[in-house]
């Protein structure tokens, strides 16, 4: 992707979220739960960012399998890593709205449990990466370990559906109902998250590659 | 309704106030959170960047220490 096009987007991304935050801050407080109820519009865009990025690595995890080439090794590793951000700052913003509504910090519910699990799994994936050092060994195994991370991101999405949760049920797909205005903030929130995801992605992608190149290089001027 | 408002004491509308203020400030540390974890997050490729430049010029260095003692042999 051009230069001109990622930093635009980035910049159009944190523009669109600066503006929202002021927006949302101007909407009224929810009935039941109050003001607190607003993380909600930060909250679920950033796991939606995350779940994007996590599929992405499923994909370029599966076709570094099937390819064995490298660039598909460095967008799992890019996407993972900003999936891994995204699901920290998810659960973060998650915590803090459950210790105002809940009264406690965190629970061992379906849906806390299994998302903590999914962020330990992603977290695992960046440690191996570390711990082997042959290149097309860690690319490998990083490869497979990554499409089994990836078992647990299904049973984050339905745990609400599938047991009873102290999470609540989703808002859209659900029962619940939201005003046309505060789906707009919601939608806008969502696709600007998914695009600052998208930015970090495609920069991270680029540093990595770089990064086996300067290997490559390093590698040949030593065995000269 | 009067009847209904009559009967809010001092001790309702503090509570009430104290929870407005809660939640404020709830919402202003889930904000600061997501925030700060983004930002720490793009800091640490930032920093990631440097190092790159700094790997490429090291290189550049070794390369042509490398064709200098090549020419001389």
């Amino acid at each position: 992707m051009r230069d001109n096009i990622v930093y635009g987007l980035g910049i159009a991304a944190a523009a669109v979220l600066a503006w929202n935050t002021y927006a949302i801050a101007g909407l009224p407080d929810e009935v039941n739960q109050g003001a607190v109820f607003k993380i909600i519009f930060f909250h679920v865009p950033m796991w939606a960012a995350a779940g994007v990025a996590v599929s992405v690595a499923l994909i370029a995890s599966a076709l570094f399998l099937i390819t064995r080439n490298f660039a598909f090794d460095a967008a799992a590793v890019a996407s993972t890593e900003v999936g891994v951000c995204f699901l920290s700052a998810g659960l973060a913003t998650g915590s803090i709205w459950g210790r105002q509504i809940w009264g406690i910090w965190w629970t061992w519910d379906a849906r806390l449990t299994s998302a903590l699990l999914c962020w330990i799994l992603y977290a695992g994936y960046l440690m191996l990466r570390r711990a082997v050092e042959e290149p097309t060994q860690r690319a490998t195994f990083a490869a497979i370990f990554n499409i089994f991370a990836f078992l647990d991101v299904p049973i984050v999405f339905f745990s609400i559906k599938w047991w009873r949760t102290q999470h609540p049920q989703p808002v859209f797909w659900g029962n619940g109902s939201f005003p046309k205005d505060w789906t707009q903030h919601f939608l806008y929130n969502m696709a600007a998250m998914v695009a600052l995801g998208v930015v970090m992605t495609v920069l991270r992608f680029r540093q990595e590659e770089v990064q086996r190149e300067i290997d490559a290089v390093r590698r040949t001027v030593h065995a000269f | 309704m009067y009847l209904l408002l009559a009967q809010i004491t001092q001790d309702d509308l503090q509570r009430e106030a104290l929870r407005l203020q809660h939640d404020y400030q709830f919402l202003t540390y889930g904000l600061i959170a997501a925030w700060v974890i983004l930002a720490v997050y793009v800091m640490t490729m930032i920093g990631r960047q440097k190092k790159l430049k700094r790997e490429i010029e090291s290189l550049r260095v070794m390369v042509d220490e490398k064709q200098a003692s090549g020419s001389t042999r």
